[in-house]
């Protein structure tokens, strides 16, 4: 793409989401989503072929309808408030359906069918993109409204979306569909906790970026986007092949990382509010997600995977240059140490 | 009848969008929309809003969808889907005006309606004011206010607007 353009359009995308975070008009929050909406399609189109189109239809096909049903959620509040500004959504329908068309854009259950096939249909940074940057503009939004939510409702698509998330991305090989499903759980836990503290999901959602951002650097640095295809990295760069062990173990939650930090306190947050069953469940179906982790670090960095003898070596391309690989391996695996000064969000 | 007149054409609204909605060929899509559109600008028009009518004839139909009608002659198939050409297009529509036609007969028999939101029955729908404080046109107004307070507004529609054009350029293009 014609690098003038590209910068337009990426900077749109940013454009588009600054303006959902920061507007207090819910019509613009509505404008910021339709222009993040418009602008990342040429993003997830880059590569141009009959995949990206089909997953670029399906993302807009979803997002469209998330929209459509945000804007109606948004003209029945203003029917019962008489007012724009988003403090608070006064009536229960409008919140349930809100509710519904923000899970939309997240991808929570039952509305995660589109993040598999999508991001598997598009390229590695295009994935990262859409699964990152993306999920800050609707979250923000689950935030501000989120004493109005209906507790059930967003309980119920929360733990689903763990379940599915954990089940999904068991039968999976390809990177970009267990990154995808691994999105659907990670979700689930932040909005979980969203109406008893809302600063956990900010918490969860920053270091779900973090490691995000690791694993899929990675494997565009190893050029991956197979199981079998990320179990040669021990060949080309074995420092690669342990940090995508210590990342990814991050990602399953495990202490001493730092993956560790979002889903003890949410647990402890959800046990102080005297729920106690979910939290139960909830860590239960995390064991879910990380078998499949660490199905691929055991092929990955602690066996060398079968394969015939001519693949063991792979092609030898000019070494990627990822910019901020090391700090954010560090971020994302290091961090658990500092969760005393989770204090200060107060 | 005349008191009714928004009921009746938010009606006739709703059965064009099923119109196109059962998917028939584009060019019949675009024929229910210039329907819906004018039907529309008769809504508008009945809430005091007479400038924001002459803008949906004028840009939406005498604009954008003229230049979607262009478009789609140039893509059109040899044998176009009408709505009774396909079982399932005539099975849709079908659907989508019984659904209809049940809806408003509840709207015009019972006291109250609740389907999403409560309104009571058809009385809501008539008009007894335009709003207009007398003086000056609220509408005119606002139309004037999107100008001046908010600016920020125009900004991010133009620039959402311009983007839209580049967006379709850069699919369009391909390689």
């Amino acid at each position: 793409m014609n690098p003038l353009i590209f910068t337009t359009i990426l900077m749109t995308v940013l454009l588009g989401t600054m303006i959902v975070m920061m507007s207090s008009h819910w019509l613009m929050i509505w404008i910021g989503f339709e222009m993040n909406l418009l602008a990342i399609i040429p993003i997830l189109m880059k590569k141009y072929n009959p995949r990206t189109m089909e997953a670029s239809t399906k993302y807009f096909l979803t997002q469209a309808t998330a929209s459509m049903l945000l804007m109606m959620a948004i003209i029945i509040n203003l029917m019962h408030s008489g007012q724009w500004t988003i403090t608070k959504v006064f009536n229960p329908t409008a919140s349930i359906i809100m509710t519904s068309a923000l899970a939309m854009k997240l991808g929570l259950t039952p509305f995660h069918f589109w993040v598999p096939e999508v991001t598997q249909g598009i390229s590695l940074t295009s994935g990262l993109i859409l699964l990152t940057w993306q999920k800050l503009a609707p979250m923000s939004i689950l935030y501000q409204i989120s004493p109005s939510i209906n507790l059930n409702i967003l309980l119920t698509m929360a733990v689903l979306s763990i379940l599915v998330g954990g089940w999904g991305g068991l039968n999976q090989t390809q990177l970009r569909k267990i990154m995808a499903y691994s999105s659907i759980a990670h979700m689930g836990w932040m909005t979980a906790v969203l109406v008893y503290n809302p600063t956990l999901t900010m918490l969860n959602m920053l270091i779900y970026i973090m490691m995000t951002l690791t694993m899929f650097m990675l494997f565009i640095h190893s050029s991956s986007t197979t199981t079998l295809s990320l179990s040669h990295t021990w060949n080309k760069t074995p420092l690669i092949t342990t940090l995508i062990l210590i990342t990814l173990l991050s990602m399953g939650g495990l202490p001493p990382l730092s993956g560790f930090m979002p889903k003890w306190m949410i647990i402890q947050e959800l046990t102080k509010n005297s729920s106690i069953i979910l939290p139960t469940l909830m860590a239960i179906m995390a064991l879910l997600n990380l078998y499949f982790y660490m199905r691929l670090t055991y092929s990955t960095s602690l066996t060398m995977f079968p394969s015939t003898n001519n693949m063991k070596m792979k092609w030898q391309f000019e070494t990627k240059r990822i910019t901020l690989l090391p700090p954010l391996i560090v971020m994302s695996s290091l961090l658990l140490p500092l969760t005393p000064m989770l204090s200060i969000l107060d | 009848m005349m008191t009714y007149i928004v009921f009746i054409l938010s009606v006739i609204f709703v059965v064009s969008f099923v119109g196109f909605s059962s998917k028939p060929s584009p060019i019949y899509g675009g024929l229910v929309l210039i329907v819906s559109g004018g039907v529309g600008c008769g809504i508008i028009m009945n809430f005091g809003g007479s400038f924001l009518g002459l803008m949906v004839f004028l840009i939406y139909l005498g604009g954008m969808l003229v230049v979607f009608g262009y478009t789609t002659a140039m893509a059109t198939e040899q044998y176009p889907e009408v709505w009774v050409s396909n079982t399932t297009v005539m099975g849709v529509f079908l659907l989508g005006l019984l659904m209809e036609v049940m809806l408003v007969l509840y709207v015009l028999k019972s006291e109250e309606v609740g389907v999403v939101f409560k309104f009571s029955g058809v009385g809501d729908w008539a008009i007894y004011d335009t709003g207009d404080s007398g003086v000056f046109s609220e509408e005119i107004m606002g139309v004037a206010a999107l100008y001046s307070y908010g600016a920020w507004v125009v900004i991010v529609t133009g620039w959402s607007l311009f983007v839209g054009v580049l967006v379709i350029l850069e699919v369009t293009r391909g390689d």
